[in-house]
């Protein structure tokens, strides 16, 4: 379709005022993380004309550019305990294997689901949206008393199960549509040649969708990594994951706005890379669909 | 040279080295002068990488007391290999233990201990979960004094486990030494002590010494004085400096703390001595009265600051003062961070223009302009080492260590008189970050100044939620006078106690 030129310039500078705004706040939360703290709350605000210092990064991360890596008790004079290195680590092992956790079970009952014939299944799809009604905090408490009875309070295991099953009935019914969306006739052809189910799933259906799956992985896992409420009542000290550790920021003597900010930054890092990992099945999966038969 | 003389001179010459105003040769130099010989060439460099005088200080002076260590690891023995947990806000003095200080205590002893730092309200959840389930998650409770009667009959007294277990008594810990205005305001409920006094926040007159000069004006002795100077800064040097600043947060236990100073102040208080709230008489209308007009010498904005806000905006000069917590001061004296490092000083709150006797109230409030937030450190009923962690707490809130986190921890105050005289916190009464040169303010407001909330088991919803909701809603305009205002708390807090 032809466009005129002062059309295709009025588009691009829509293009660029809608990425401005939605990376507008990731800069300016990175820039933070640059900043002492004089300089964060300056009026007029600096976005560039300030003396950048990277001692946010070097108290949260215990990293020293002058003097290598520090521990707990050595980078953080004056009292403050700001040393968040392990619990970004806590942070990628529960998102990642919570992540794994709900799409291996996700994509076997999705796939039943989808395909299967059996008594009361669309009663069973309703129960699975259903769990996703009740407000957390509902769930947090008695949580809080059966992982303590089992020995799964501030454990990994402990988070990767709740955040696994948290995650589940989401990735259930993102799943099934996806599934719903390869044509059963595959399915029942394979099967006129002797195909086994297991063999259909696993040959047939799963490379197809590819796509859906990452698309399904890639909102498990953040859900996971920015879940707040049972990541703050099922741990103590073991384990903490980022958004937990990055409302210890706010202390009686005000909030470390630089080095939350730093953490946040940081923790941006392992999202995008999972997104980037995924990212050629991802269009794929989140397109999927929209072209039906 | 005298100890104090020669640590005075040892943190001036370590100042003015990591702020880069003494060459290295020329600190060696006065560093050997003093005895310390090779020892300083190790200050400043290695695993330090901030360049923080406390941390410089440490590495020669800022160690446990070896008595006190040879004591802990005589008694501690028994119970090596145990795990003590404590779920604590993020204040000085635990991050000072957490970060620098209780690895003394599990080298000598063989515990281990876990703290957990988390905002306040989130403590509050997790310490009301581990007592509904009994459960004994955390071995030691941080109770914030308007938890103290929440809390009070789920913890050990320590004067009864002092008594009762002298095999594991601390020789010398002195339970009199705690400053006895704060074992009444933030330990005590009826007769029991929840805890000891922890940590000791308070409100002091900070203020601009810079400004004041410049516009003659005198540091406030009464309310009147604090308004009347407040506008007249406003005036002259607004929008880009305003007379004062506040929490004003609507909905935020920080607005609540603010309005018990002004009501305190013109002579009213929260309940009387039947029991009903009486913040609403014609003392707590004049109180909210005279806050509405101070608040229009404040920053715009300042309705939506807790103490964060507030301290920032005097860390940034927006404001020339401010009544709010002490602890606040040691960080404006940093000049890494703040804009106003060594231009601000400090002074006793205003006087109030009445008072309230204790009497006079209910639920053992005292009146009293500086609101005091403190918090008591006490043993948990449902701890599965109980002894183990009376042996910590002993050793956290005993002298000597009390000293070392008033040094470490960024110049809070101590909950005990003889630390506010120790040498090591002298020595750190200068402009800097860390300063102590507040604490005489501190203490002297302690004695006579300090007002303390309700003790009450509801207190926590009242204060957290009730009546900040309400008065942030006055300061939104929803009701048409303060009278109405009050009315409608005293309306509430009735419902709330009737339960």
């Amino acid at each position: 379709m032809h466009q005129s030129k002062s059309m295709r310039t009025f588009r691009t500078i829509a293009g660029w005022l809608v990425v401005a705004v939605f990376f507008f706040p990731i800069f300016f939360w990175t820039s933070v993380a640059f900043r002492n703290a004089k300089d964060i709350f300056s009026w007029p605000p600096k976005f560039f004309a300030f003396e950048p210092t990277t001692r946010n990064f070097e108290q949260v991360f215990g990293i020293s550019l002058g003097f290598g890596f520090g521990t707990q008790e050595t980078v953080n004079p004056g009292g403050g305990n700001f040393y968040m290195a392990p619990r970004l680590w806590d942070s990628i092992v529960v998102a990642s294997m919570s992540t794994v956790l709900a799409i291996v079970v996700a994509t076997l009952a999705a796939y039943c689901l989808s395909r299967m014939q059996f008594r009361g299944r669309h009663e069973f799809v309703n129960w699975v949206l259903s769990t996703r009604m009740m407000p957390p905090v509902a769930v947090a408490i008695p949580m809080f008393f059966i992982f303590k009875q089992f020995n799964l309070l501030d454990t990994y295991l402990g988070m990767i199960l709740v955040h696994g099953l948290m995650n589940l009935p989401l990735a259930v019914l993102l799943l099934k549509s996806f599934f719903d969306d390869i044509p059963a006739e595959i399915d029942e052809s394979a099967l006129l040649d002797g195909a086994s189910r297991w063999t259909i799933f696993r040959r047939i259906v799963l490379p197809m969708a590819k796509g859906g799956i990452a698309a399904s992985a890639v909102l498990c896992f953040i859900f996971s990594w920015t879940e707040f409420l049972f990541a703050l009542t099922l741990t103590q000290t073991g384990i903490k994951t980022v958004p937990v550790v990055s409302s210890t920021f706010v202390t009686s003597i005000g909030t470390a706005w630089g080095n939350m900010a730093a953490l946040g930054a940081a923790a941006i890092v392992p999202a995008f890379i999972v997104i980037l990992l995924v990212q050629r099945h991802l269009v794929r999966g989140l397109t999927m669909g929209s072209l039906k038969q | 040279m005298k100890d104090s003389v020669r640590k005075y001179y040892l943190a001036s010459i370590t100042d003015k080295f990591v702020r880069g105003q003494m060459g290295r040769r020329d600190f060696l130099r006065a560093a050997g002068k003093l005895g310390l010989g090779a020892g300083a060439l190790g200050m400043g460099f290695g695993n330090r990488p901030f360049s923080m005088f406390s941390n410089a200080l440490a590495a020669e002076e800022l160690t446990p007391n070896p008595e006190i260590l040879a004591w802990l690891k005589d008694v501690g023995k028994p119970f090596a290999g145990t795990t003590l947990k404590l779920a604590t806000e993020s204040t000085p003095p635990s991050n000072a233990i957490n970060g620098q200080l209780k690895k003394y205590f599990e080298e000598a002893t063989g515990i281990k201990v876990e703290i957990e730092v988390l905002p306040l309200e989130q403590v509050l959840q997790k310490l009301t979960l581990d007592v509904a389930s009994n459960l004994g998650t955390y071995d030691l409770y941080y109770i914030d004094q308007s938890w103290a009667a929440s809390f009070s009959q789920d913890v050990f007294d320590p004067r009864e486990q002092y008594s009762a277990k002298a095999d594991l008594a601390m020789p010398n810990y002195n339970l009199d030494d705690f400053l006895p205005a704060l074992v009444d305001g933030i330990a005590k409920y009826q007769d029991r002590w929840v805890g000891v006094p922890y940590d000791i926040p308070i409100f002091i007159m900070i203020y601009r010494k810079d400004i004041y000069e410049k516009l003659k004006l005198k540091v406030p002795e009464t309310l009147e004085e604090l308004y009347t100077n407040s506008k007249i800064i406003t005036d002259e040097m607004g929008p880009n400096v305003y007379g004062t600043s506040g929490q004003m947060k609507s909905g935020h236990y920080s607005l609540e703390c603010d309005w018990t100073a002004w009501l305190w102040g013109h002579g009213g208080s929260v309940f009387g001595p039947d029991g009903k709230f009486t913040g609403n008489d014609e003392k707590g209308i004049a109180a909210l009265e005279y806050w509405t007009k101070l608040k229009a010498t404040m920053p715009p904005g300042v309705d939506g600051w807790t103490w964060d806000g507030q301290g920032q905006s005097v860390a940034q000069g927006v404001a020339a003062s401010m009544l709010s917590w002490g602890e606040f001061f040691p960080y404006f004296d940093d000049p890494t961070q703040t804009k106003v490092s060594g231009l601000c000083e400090v002074a006793v709150p205003p006087r109030a223009s009445s008072l309230r006797t204790v009497k006079e109230t209910g639920y053992g409030e005292i009146p009293g302009v500086g609101h005091q937030g403190g918090s008591s450190l006490a043993v948990s009923k449902y701890s599965k080492n109980p002894d183990a962690a009376w042996i910590f707490m002993q050793w956290a809130t005993c002298a000597d260590t009390q000293a070392l986190i008033t040094t470490l921890g960024g110049g809070t105050g101590p909950t005990r008189a003889s630390v506010y005289d120790d040498p090591r916190v002298l020595a750190n009464a200068r402009v800097g970050a860390g300063t102590t040169r507040h604490l005489p303010i501190v203490r002297e407001t302690i004695a006579k100044h300090m007002g303390s909330e309700p003790d009450l088991p509801e207190w926590a919803q009242l204060s957290s939620d009730t009546i900040p909701v309400s008065l942030g809603k006055y300061f939104a305009g929803s009701y048409g006078s303060p009278k109405e205002a009050l009315d409608d708390i005293a309306a509430q807090v009735g419902e709330v106690l009737k339960g």
